[in-house]
This record gives structure tokens, C-alpha cells and sequence, in this order.
């Protein structure tokens, strides 16, 4: 099988494609055929499917390699980088909001809510919320950021807070609801009882209640699953499922 | 004591100081306590996120960043052995993985393998430019048995399946796939290794990698 490609025939895996597609994968093909193969790759769907099966294949041994933690400066470049690789979000300002270096894994959350956590792990694994400040780097302590997950987990929900323009805005990353439950975000100053900004859904903005627009320090946030709709009760009643403090940016 | 698959890592290395949440998820899985497997990435949650990329979600790329940096960094570190070189090239798979995320099909496999096949081919064309880097030879101790790692992100049945057959490919064959894929090693670099001819070493590589199909395919 040349694989069946216009160049196929002549490419120098026409022999044995599928251990140059494994030799493709190792990286130990000479530099020209391994630019050739990949070129090759591109338009021959029977390549793509021999790497693919190489790559599964030979996956357990990277995944033998422990995790190190790259310098949180590597972020920020990729950052700028991709502020540059494409046009849809070149508008937006600086994200200075979002520097690693200044976000922080929060506390894991308002532990004596999590008591059922039954609920929780029914949902998807590695949820968090972020909540983070508008786009300008505050001067006049109207932004607050915070980052809040589950210990480690994977950022799941954004949600910014603009307390100049007085508006919470909340998005699903990766955050699924049970089918018959729904997902509110609660605020909650400090000695305060919680308060409810409604429901988390997808690109949902919503107005911060006046009495919330003050500087604040010590709040935080949490997210609950609720029935359908919403707590009937106005105070969170089933398991919280993130939750984190607010800092000034 | 039996053959021994041959590894990216060393036992004495892998000690990490805290687990990743890709760690936790395998630990999660087999415990069962009162934190059931929350806090870690399902292979769900990361094609969510790499579909968010490839609608051009910055945010979706900070939270795969999150979750997956760390172990990526240390596949891209075992073949450059030099930080600031696996951190430049930490960047570009980020950037890569932003650019190409919409070609990702999670039919053809978890988006971990496919992360991690980005990463091995950013840090392998990288090594191929700075040959210097490839004289430092490889360490005695780095390797270890397959079947004893404790990992979170490969599927057990596959791990065990790929330690089992390792074992069945003739020993200069199986280190010479182990070096390329877990350190980057090239032809020439395994010919000088083995003190054979290049052509030599590229009939081993490719022996050995149809011995590992053969018994994969097999199980």
C-alpha cells in the first residue's frame, strides 16, 4: 500500500508506511523525510490514521513522565503570543487580569456546605470558577479578582466582576448541571450570610445588587447545586461545588 | 528479576512534591472516600475545553494550560533536559494548540495523547536544531518498569498491555524506541550509543516497532 496519495508512490514511506509513521512518532526519521511526512500527513487521511494509532499506542510511556511545574512567566508569553495570532480578540485590552502571577488558588471552599457532597461528584470532575476583574488594572478598587477551584482543579466557569459598572458576568467552560439541577452563584461578605446573583449560566451578565458595589474585601463567592431554577429557599441548600475569596487587583 | 520495560523516568525522580490534578484523577478513581474524584480533569472536561479553544476562548486555553502544563513540561523537559529550551517550547504548544485545537478529533483519541504528541514533536523538532544539547548522554538510572508507575492519565489496560509487550521486543530494540520516545534521541544518536551503523539502528527502530504492533495487536 503506497497509501494511496498523488505523491504517495514516491514518497520514501511507500515501503513501509506505517513504520515510518511509527519512526514518524518516535521523531527519529532523518529531518527531510520526517518535513516530507508531515507535509504528507496533511492531505493522506491513511498517514493521519497510522500516526494516531502510533501516538495511542506509545502514550503510556509518556504518561510515565512526572509533571513539573513550568515558571508561571511561561503562561503570560503564550498569552501575549496568541494576542497576536489571531484578530478575534485583538481589540480586548491588556488581560492584565488574568497574570498568573497575581491570580491565586483560593481556599477550597465553605467546608461545612460540603458535608453532601453527593451531589458534586456527580457532576463533572475538575470544576472551578474564576472570577475575574474587568479588563483595566484597577485604580480605583471598582475590580476584584478571584480564582476559585476545587484544590488543583481544572477552571471551569469565568466569572467577571465589575463593581464601577456594577455587573457580574458568568460563563461555562467546563461546568455541567445535573440534568434536574441547576447551578447559582452566591456572594458572600464577610459575616454575612450568603446572596444570591442567580442562576450560573453560559454568557449570562447580571446586575450586582446595589448594596454589594462597595469594596470587598473578605467576600467570596460560591457556586451550589440547586433544584431546577434555583434555591427555593433563598440560602444555598445543597452542596457548594466552588467557592473562593475576592482580591483587589 | 524479570525483563524490565524500560521508562521515561527513574523511581528516585519521580517523587513529585505534590500531585498534579492529572495524578489525583487515578488516586481519585481507586479510593472512593468522601471526595470522590472531584478536582481532577476528566478527558470530558478537557475536549470541552480544547472545543472552547478552537472558538478562540482564551480563558478554555488558561484552564487547559492549568490542567495539563505541568505534565506536558515534563515530557517537553525529558527531551531537552534545559528548562529555559522546554519552556520556549512549552510556548509553542500552547500557541500550536491554540491555533490547531479545531483539529482536534476526540475520535481519534483522548485529548491527553493528543497534547502530549504536540508537545513530543514541538521539543523533538527543537532538539534536532541544537544538537549540543544531545551530547550530554543519557542517565543509567532513568529508567523504571512500566507496570510500576502510578500515573492518572493513561488508561490501565493500555499501560499494562504496552509494559507486557515491551517486554517481548529484543532489548537493543527496546531501548532504542524507549530512548527516542521518552528522550529524543535520533538515529545517529543510537547508532553512537550502540556503536552500530545508522542504517542499523533504523532496522532496529523499525523491527521493534512492528514487534510492539504484532503484540499489541495480539492482546
Amino acid at each position: 500500500m503506497s497509501g494511496g496519495t498523488d505523491t504517495g508512490a514516491e514518497g520514501f514511506w511507500a515501503g513501509d508506511p506505517d513504520g515510518a509513521a511509527g519512526e514518524y512518532v518516535l521523531g527519529t526519521l532523518p529531518h527531510d523525510e520526517r518535513v516530507a511526512f508531515a507535509r504528507a500527513l496533511e492531505r493522506d487521511a491513511s498517514l493521519r490514521a497510522a500516526v494516531a494509532a502510533w501516538e495511542v499506542r506509545l502514550a503510556p510511556l509518556a504518561g510515565t513522565v512526572p509533571a513539573v511545574s513550568p515558571d508561571p512567566g511561561v503562561w503570560a508569553a503564550i498569552e501575549a503570543r496568541i494576542g497576536d495570532a489571531r484578530g478575534a480578540e485583538a481589540a480586548a485590552p491588556p488581560r492584565a487580569d488574568i497574570d498568573p502571577a497575581r491570580v491565586r488558588r483560593l481556599e477550597r471552599g465553605l467546608r461545612r456546605w460540603r458535608a453532601a457532597s453527593g451531589m458534586a461528584a456527580a457532576l463533572a470532575a475538575g470544576l472551578a470558577l474564576w472570577i475575574a476583574a474587568g479588563p483595566r488594572p484597577s485604580t480605583d478598587g471598582g475590580h476584584y479578582l478571584a480564582v476559585v477551584d476545587r484544590g488543583g482543579a481544572l477552571p471551569a466557569l469565568i466569572v467577571r466582576v465589575d463593581l464601577d459598572g456594577g455587573t457580574v458576568q458568568v460563563r461555562s467552560l467546563a461546568a455541567e448541571a445535573p440534568p434536574d439541577r441547576s447551578l447559582e452563584l452566591w456572594y458572600i461578605g464577610a459575616g454575612a450570610p450568603p446572596r444570591s446573583l442567580g442562576l450560573v449560566t453560559d454568557a449570562a451578565r447580571r446586575t450586582l445588587p446595589a448594596p454589594l458595589r462597595a469594596p470587598a474585601e473578605g467576600a467570596s463567592f460560591a457556586v451550589s447545586v440547586e433544584p431546577k431554577g434555583g434555591s427555593p429557599t433563598g440560602a444555598p441548600t445543597g452542596p457548594v461545588i466552588y467557592s473562593g475569596r475576592l482580591l483587589r487587583e | 528479576m524479570t525483563l524490565m520495560a524500560e521508562l521515561c523516568h527513574s523511581p528516585a525522580r519521580y517523587r513529585p512534591q505534590s500531585r498534579s490534578p492529572l495524578d489525583e484523577r487515578m488516586h481519585a478513581a481507586g479510593q472512593g472516600g468522601d471526595e470522590p474524584n472531584v478536582g481532577a480533569p476528566t478527558d470530558a472536561d478537557l475536549v470541552r475545553l480544547i472545543g472552547a479553544v478552537a472558538e478562540g476562548d482564551r480563558m478554555a486555553l488558561r484552564a487547559l494550560y492549568a490542567a495539563t502544563a505541568p505534565k506536558l513540561f515534563g515530557i517537553v523537559l525529558r527531551i531537552l533536559r534545559d528548562r529555559s529550551a522546554g519552556e520556549d517550547a512549552l510556548q509553542e504548544v500552547f500557541v500550536r494548540v491554540w491555533q490547531r485545537a479545531g483539529s482536534y478529533d476526540p475520535q481519534a483519541g483522548s485529548p491527553l495523547v493528543w497534547l502530549a504528541a504536540i508537545a513530543r514533536h514541538k521539543a523533538i523538532d527543537r532538539v534536532r536544531q541544537d544538537r549540543a544539547a544531545r551530547l550530554i548522554p543519557a542517565e543509567d538510572g532513568f529508567l523504571e518498569r512500566l507496570a510500576d508507575t502510578r500515573d492518572g492519565e493513561t488508561d490501565l489496560a493500555r499501560r499494562d498491555a504496552l509494559a507486557r509487550c515491551l517486554e517481548t521486543v529484543e532489548p537493543d530494540h527496546r531501548n532504542c524506541l524507549v530512548l527516542a520516545y521518552c528522550e529524543g534521541w535520533s538515529r545517529e544518536e543510537l547508532a553512537a550509543r550502540h556503536s552500530r551503523p545508522v542504517n542499523t539502528i533504523k532496522t532496529w527502530l523499525r523491527r521493534g516497532l512492528m514487534s510492539l504492533r504484532g503484540c499489541l495487536e495480539a492482546a
